[in-house]
């Protein structure tokens, strides 16, 4: 395959950065932004949520429909008729309209990155990469629907052929999160329309901007309005589009809570359901980072870091347990509480921000408390004051001699709270991996090959970055997904994505006439 | 055209000169043990990565028995070893076998590393200093260290720099008069010189946001531009990856630009001649200098640069254009250029040829006595371990040379070693084409 991905930008170059700011500028001066429910190239509603800046929540970013179950609805009906036309165009038609979308993305990329940095708190590189991303996925599911319309070889034998297609299965419900506001939504969206479907998408209540923006990218490309519908909501719009009957697919990122309701959700078969539904579901994780006795501490250290903090730890490739052997304990918690102190806690419009505020007042009070629950149980080894000023902000947070059981080990936290857990040996840190449900990524530190192996097998989680840092996936690099409760499907940026979209259709031919083979 | 014809022989007959005045066995100027190491690293990839990940990783290692199960994990990913290592292999299968692998690779390990570091404290290294001194070799001295994350790393870094300053100074007012290497016609040159490094006096370095790590470091090489003023030492901030370039410039020029450092004390820069921005960034050097206005001569030290392969991986991992030039004759070319123009600056400026590579020297000392000026107008640096030989040559032809020198414990020297060893076995390398027996003629050909 010959995809390569996007460049970011260079931002350790002065030019660079004064262009993003000159943007952010030009935004703020439109703000806030009106996001309509978008169905069949009718505008509906503008009014029912708001959408504020995590970093002063006092500025309105947008308003946006409240999208309901009538409003879904309607999108769904709309999106059958865009089907009949959508997925008859070749493979190749389809795929030049996405790469379009791709170029309109690009040409906008600097209002995009702004545009995040307002509506979600992303500090810019992590928002530059979230637009390279989405970029990136339009690019290479357009590759990948072109290729996957020839169908896998099968065996041929005389008097016979045989073909295998891959049809598009209909109406794609598209239920992203906030937390990579472009790149998600551009992912599932983009795989849905690559493999012939129409889609439904219905961002999350806190993002509803970015999504508008791609929306109208991907119409300007060529996406008829009926097969791209937009219905910003809660989540009754979201429940209201998994019951839907007329839908075939539900791509869903976002909590286990919400992804597991879906999954029961969809398994109901009514009788005026024609079909089963499919479930593509990226659901949370509890990463731990094993860190060997032999491990570069100089190196483990800031990647640590990395993974825990960047954008206050609101990925889910973020890790939230360190599994450190004890021989290098001492040393790493005290490195890493110096380091964490360092850490620059600020506006994510400032370029030296690496911990920006929380996306909600809610995230703030449930970090807070596992906070806590951290100190009740165990210690905190760095306590930095709150950041002053209004915006959610969380203190970044190290803990340490916390009991096996206690839930900061194993439950997702979704902020900027690292509990560092100290083990025997390696087999012990592996056993820890291994009694946890969910297995989305995972880190190593270690400079033996033999130990590399050795967690390699043992290791459940869907992504194992060894001797760097957990997050940052790259499409087509590192495909992205969890195993066990963390998610099902194959991986999002990778091959095999696109079948999820699909259903597979065999066609055999008898070639044989009187006898004789008429080929 | 005859102009050009006659420097061009002119850098041969310094070359020449050069070449002869280094000591017989310069040819191959490793020393026994690493020699055969490096050779066989030289020869296959693989066998230098894995020679490179032992070095890498000894320090971190608990026990001999730990360090050859390293080992065998290493070279178990070498294809074809020769016999010597496979013997070493079956070793790795006792217990005893293990002990005495990894107490043969220690030693090894060290004796590789105290070749490249003077010694584990500037104390410690008084001694080999005060010896090159009185061969007419005068020494930078480098502080090794881990990795500055925290703030109190970056504290400990600035106070062993301060003490380095004053050790060295204190022991430098005894030493013999040596006025090759003690005034050049702008006047009187420091004895004692440091080299530090910006992302070691500040945790805070981020590519992004350059003044952040500015304004962290400055509180920290502020004190330290003042013990270097009240000691007459030289004070010289090291360039480091383009990561960290911004903030280096930027901390170098807003300190010297302060009132209270416009009589000294001697300070310099680095300029990397890999850097396809390097011309623009010397314009901007020689600017901002100028508008300085200080007292004493800037000092800039012209080098390769040591960052390559990180500069090259990380540009190719996020879709950049490198920001090196990628084949060592358009950098070369840069070099001379850079040179050119550096002794057109002058007095503005004190240039150093930091370079390993003959034809650059010899280029450099024949465009200055060419273009009129002195021999001791221009100063020449070398690596300890890398470069002792030259080093002596230059020393012998009367020239002004200096010798980098690291300081610190093994431990934290790996980093630096392990770039150094990169360097020194890369097929581009100068001391590679030498020790492979290059003629002459050859290495000192225009690139």
């Amino acid at each position: 395959m010959s995809f390569r991905n996007e460049p970011t930008l260079e931002l350790r170059r002065a030019p660079a950065r004064q262009s993003l700011l000159a943007a952010l500028d030009a935004l703020d001066a439109r703000l806030p932004l009106s996001v309509p429910v978008l169905v069949g190239g009718g505008r509906g509603r503008v009014e029912g949520i708001e959408s504020t800046d995590p970093g002063r929540p006092s500025r309105l970013v947008a308003r946006a429909g409240g999208g309901t179950s009538e409003d879904a609805l309607a999108a769904v009906e709309a999106a059958r008729r865009g089907f009949r036309d959508w997925g008859r165009r070749p493979a190749s038609e389809r795929a030049e309209v996405l790469r379009a979308g791709a170029a309109g993305l690009r040409e906008r990329r600097l209002e995009l990155a702004a545009l995040q940095v307002r509506e979600c708190a992303k500090p810019w590189a992590e928002a530059d990469a979230d637009v390279c991303e989405a970029i990136d996925f339009l690019e290479y599911y357009a590759q990948g629907a072109a290729e996957l319309e020839s169908g896998p070889e099968l065996v041929q034998a005389p008097g016979e052929r045989n073909l295998m297609r891959h049809a598009p299965r209909g109406v794609v419900a598209v239920i992203p999160p906030w937390n990579f506001p472009l790149a998600i939504p551009t992912g599932m969206t983009a795989a849905a329309l690559a493999a012939g479907n129409a889609a439904v998408l219905k961002p999350a209540e806190q993002s509803p901007a970015s999504a508008l923006m791609l929306i109208e990218v991907l119409h300007a490309a060529g996406v008829p309005a009926d097969a791209l519908a937009l219905v910003p909501g809660l989540g009754d719009a979201g429940a209201a589009l998994v019951r839907h009957p007329g839908v075939h697919v539900i791509a869903f990122t976002g909590s286990s809570r919400v992804g597991l309701e879906i999954v029961r959700t969809a398994a109901q078969t009514p009788d005026e359901q024609g079909h089963v539904k499919r479930v593509v579901a990226e659901m949370g994780g509890k990463n731990c980072a094993i860190v060997d006795e032999d491990a570069d501490l100089d190196d483990a250290v800031p990647a640590l870091l990395r993974s825990a903090f960047a954008y206050a730890g609101q990925k889910c490739s973020a890790v939230s347990r360190v599994l450190c052997h004890e021989a290098v304990a001492g040393t790493l918690i005290e490195r890493l509480a110096g380091a964490t102190e360092a850490l620059i806690v600020g506006q994510a419009e400032d370029f030296a921000t690496q911990v920006p505020p929380l996306i909600e007042q809610e995230a703030q009070e449930r970090v807070s408390g596992y906070s806590h629950l951290a100190a009740e149980h165990g210690r905190l080894v760095v306590q930095r004051d709150e950041p002053p000023g209004e915006g959610w902000f969380a203190a970044p947070t190290i803990a340490a001699d916390l009991p096996r059981d206690s839930p900061v080990l194993h439950e997702e936290i979704f902020g900027p709270l690292l509990a560092v857990d100290v083990v025997a040996d390696i087999e012990a840190a592996c056993d820890a991996v291994d009694a946890l449900p969910l297995a989305l990524t995972g880190g190593l530190f270690s400079r033996n090959p033999a130990t590399v192996e050795r967690v390699i097998a043992r290791s459940p989680v869907g992504n194992l970055y060894i001797n760097r840092a957990t997050t940052g996936a790259m499409v087509g690099r590192q495909p992205f997904g969890g195993n066990r409760r963390s998610g099902i499907g194959s991986k999002a940026g990778g091959p095999g994505y696109l079948l999820q979209f699909t259903e597979p259709r065999v066609v055999t031919e008898n070639t044989v006439r009187h006898g004789l083979v008429v080929e | 055209m005859s102009v050009q014809v006659d420097f061009e022989a002119e850098i041969r007959r310094v070359g020449q000169a050069l070449a002869d005045a280094m000591p017989t066995h310069a040819r191959n100027p490793l020393e026994a043990v690493d020699r055969k190491a490096m050779e066989l690293a030289e020869r296959d990839e693989r066998l230098q990565a894995a020679l490179l990940r032992l070095v890498d990783v000894t320090p971190a290692c608990r026990s001999l028995e730990d360090l050859a199960g390293h080992l065998k994990g290493y070279l178990d990913e070498v294809g074809e070893r020769p016999p010597s290592l496979d013997a070493a292999m079956r070793a790795a299968h006792t217990k005893a076998g293990r002990v005495a692998l990894g107490a043969a690779a220690t030693a090894g390990v060290r004796h590789m590393a105290h070749r490249f570091i003077v010694g584990e404290s500037p104390r410690d290294a008084l001694r080999a200093i005060e010896r090159s001194w009185a061969e007419g070799i005068g020494t930078s001295l480098d502080l090794l260290g881990e990795a500055t994350v925290t703030q109190a790393e970056a504290d400990r870094y600035a106070e062993r720099c301060a003490d380095a300053i004053a050790t060295l100074a204190r022991a430098a007012a005894h030493w013999p008069e040596r006025p090759a290497l003690e005034r050049d016609s702008l006047g009187p040159i420091p004895r004692t010189n440091l080299s530090v490094k910006v992302t070691a006096l500040t945790p805070l370095i981020r590519p992004e946001a350059p003044h952040v790590g500015r304004e962290d470091a400055a509180r920290r090489l502020r004190p330290l531009l003042r013990a270097a003023r009240e000691a007459r030492a030289h004070l010289h901030v090291d360039m480091e990856s383009v990561d960290a370039l911004e903030t280096t410039e930027d901390l170098f020029f807003s300190l010297l630009e302060e009132d209270e450092f416009r009589a000294g004390p001697s300070a310099g820069i680095v300029l990397q001649a890999y850097l396809r921005e390097s011309p623009v960034q010397l314009e901007r050097i020689l600017d901002r200098a100028r508008r300085a206005q200080r007292e004493v001569a800037l000092v800039v030290r012209l080098v390769k640069g040591a960052y390559w392969d990180h500069e090259v991986v990380e540009a190719r991992q996020q879709g950049w254009r490198p920001p090196v030039f990628e084949s060592k004759a358009d950098c070369d070319r840069n070099y001379e250029r850079l040179t050119r123009r550096l002794l057109d600056a002058r007095p503005l400026v004190r240039l150093l040829i930091a370079s390993h590579n003959l034809r650059s020297i010899s280029h450099a000392i024949a465009l200055n006595r060419l273009s009129g000026g002195e021999d001791r107008d221009l100063e020449l640096q070398v690596l300890r371990g890398l470069g002792d030989d030259l080093a002596r040559a230059l020393a012998r032809s009367g020239l002004r040379v200096r010798t980098y020198a690291p300081v610190g414990d093994l431990m934290a020297g790996m980093a630096y070693l392990v770039r150094r060893l990169l360097e020194n076995t890369a097929n581009e390398s100068f001391l590679h084409d030498w020790r492979g027996g290059a003629p002459l003629e050859e290495l000192l050909a225009p690139p």
